[in-house]
């Protein structure tokens, strides 16, 4: 049982640093992103999110790698692809923080809080940040290969919150004093 | 009014620029070179004299760009396999040998500059990430083909 308590409690540490880590990187990833812009929650100006992990994480293109039989190649792959996902992890987790903290900081003005939609994006937000945590890791440690579902859910937590905060924010705009006075 | 106006010029200079000038250019890639070509360096903003006389400038400027956002979403989707036949098919267009193609392309990386603004951050990493390997593959492709011939015309001529 210790043991058991002793791992859980050494996986939540490395997942925390690993956390911690990405918000460093962040702003080299920003740096290499340039001019190119971020967008949330949607394909405005390009893929889903789940789209988007689907072809990251792809295991047909690692197929076609090992079909050239080339270690240089297969070396390069890994490493390519390795900087591309950990870049998409940091992004969804520094979206979805900052997200998050725009809400918090609107939410205490807000005079009627829905207590279960409130939980339910925080419950979600746990999860995403903890499938961040452990992308981060796993694919420090052995690659972005294999990991598909894991991004893949983590894509649709993204989404997911986007739909739940615009769910605050229809609540919060029908309840507003204006909307109140109007009807 | 005027804005649903510009929508449909918009909308009509978009389909003349796929029917006159991209079908015919032979693949995605190549499309998305010529319209990055379109585009001042400077300022960002696109330019084509023919659509622009017909459909006016802003109408042209946005048919160019939603184009050129549009294949460059294509391309990020294929499998990297379909971006290295793309890639295969712009060297065969260009009449450049393929070896000193590959070695100017890995050199400047002039593929940087197609990339369209305002585009998701982590699809233009994707997008340079699997240029650099598709060549690095054509690359592996050339060196396999040379170490070939060699071998082959050391082959016994039999009718002899």
């Amino acid at each position: 049982m210790t043991l058991y308590l002793a791992l859980v409690a050494a996986a939540a540490f490395v997942i925390s640093v690993l956390l911690l880590r990405a918000g460093d990187e962040e702003s080299e990833d920003r740096a290499v992103s340039g001019t190119h812009s971020g967008n949330r929650f949607g394909p405005v100006n390009g893929l889903q999110p789940a789209e988007l992990a689907s072809r990251i994480f792809s295991q047909k293109d690692r197929e076609f790698i090992l079909l050239m039989r080339s270690s240089r190649l297969q070396r390069l792959y890994l490493e390519e692809r390795r900087k591309v996902a950990l870049h998409w992890v940091r992004r969804i987790s520094r979206e979805v923080s900052q997200i998050m903290r725009n809400h918090r900081l609107r939410s205490r003005q807000s005079s009627n809080l829905n207590v279960t939609v409130e939980m339910k994006l925080f419950f979600l937000y746990l999860e995403l940040r903890f499938l961040c945590g452990m992308l981060l890791l796993l694919i420090q440690l052995f690659g972005p290969h294999a990991l598909l579902n894991l991004a893949a859910r983590t894509g649709e937590l993204y989404q997911q919150i986007g739909r739940a905060l615009s769910e605050v924010g229809a609540v919060n705009r029908t309840a507003s004093p204006g909307n109140i006075a109007a009807s | 009014m005027s804005n649903s106006i510009q929508r449909v010029s918009v909308q009509s200079a978009y389909e003349d620029l796929q029917r006159r000038t991209l079908s015919g250019i032979p693949c995605d890639f190549a499309r998305l070179i010529y319209l990055a070509s379109t585009r001042d360096y400077n300022s960002g903003l696109y330019h084509h004299e023919g659509l622009a006389a017909r459909y006016g400038v802003d109408e042209a400027r946005q048919a160019l760009q939603s184009t050129h956002r549009e294949i460059f979403c294509r391309l990020v989707s294929l499998p990297l396999e379909g971006l290295v036949s793309e890639l295969e098919t712009y060297v065969r267009m260009s009449h450049e040998a393929p070896v000193g193609f590959i070695h100017a392309w890995e050199e400047l990386e002039p593929y940087r500059v197609a990339v369209p603004m305002e585009v998701d951050s982590t699809m233009v990493q994707l997008f340079l990430s699997n240029i650099r390997l598709a060549l690095e593959i054509l690359r592996f492709r050339q060196e396999k083909d040379l170490a070939c011939q060699p071998a082959a015309s050391l082959q016994p001529s039999l009718g002899r």
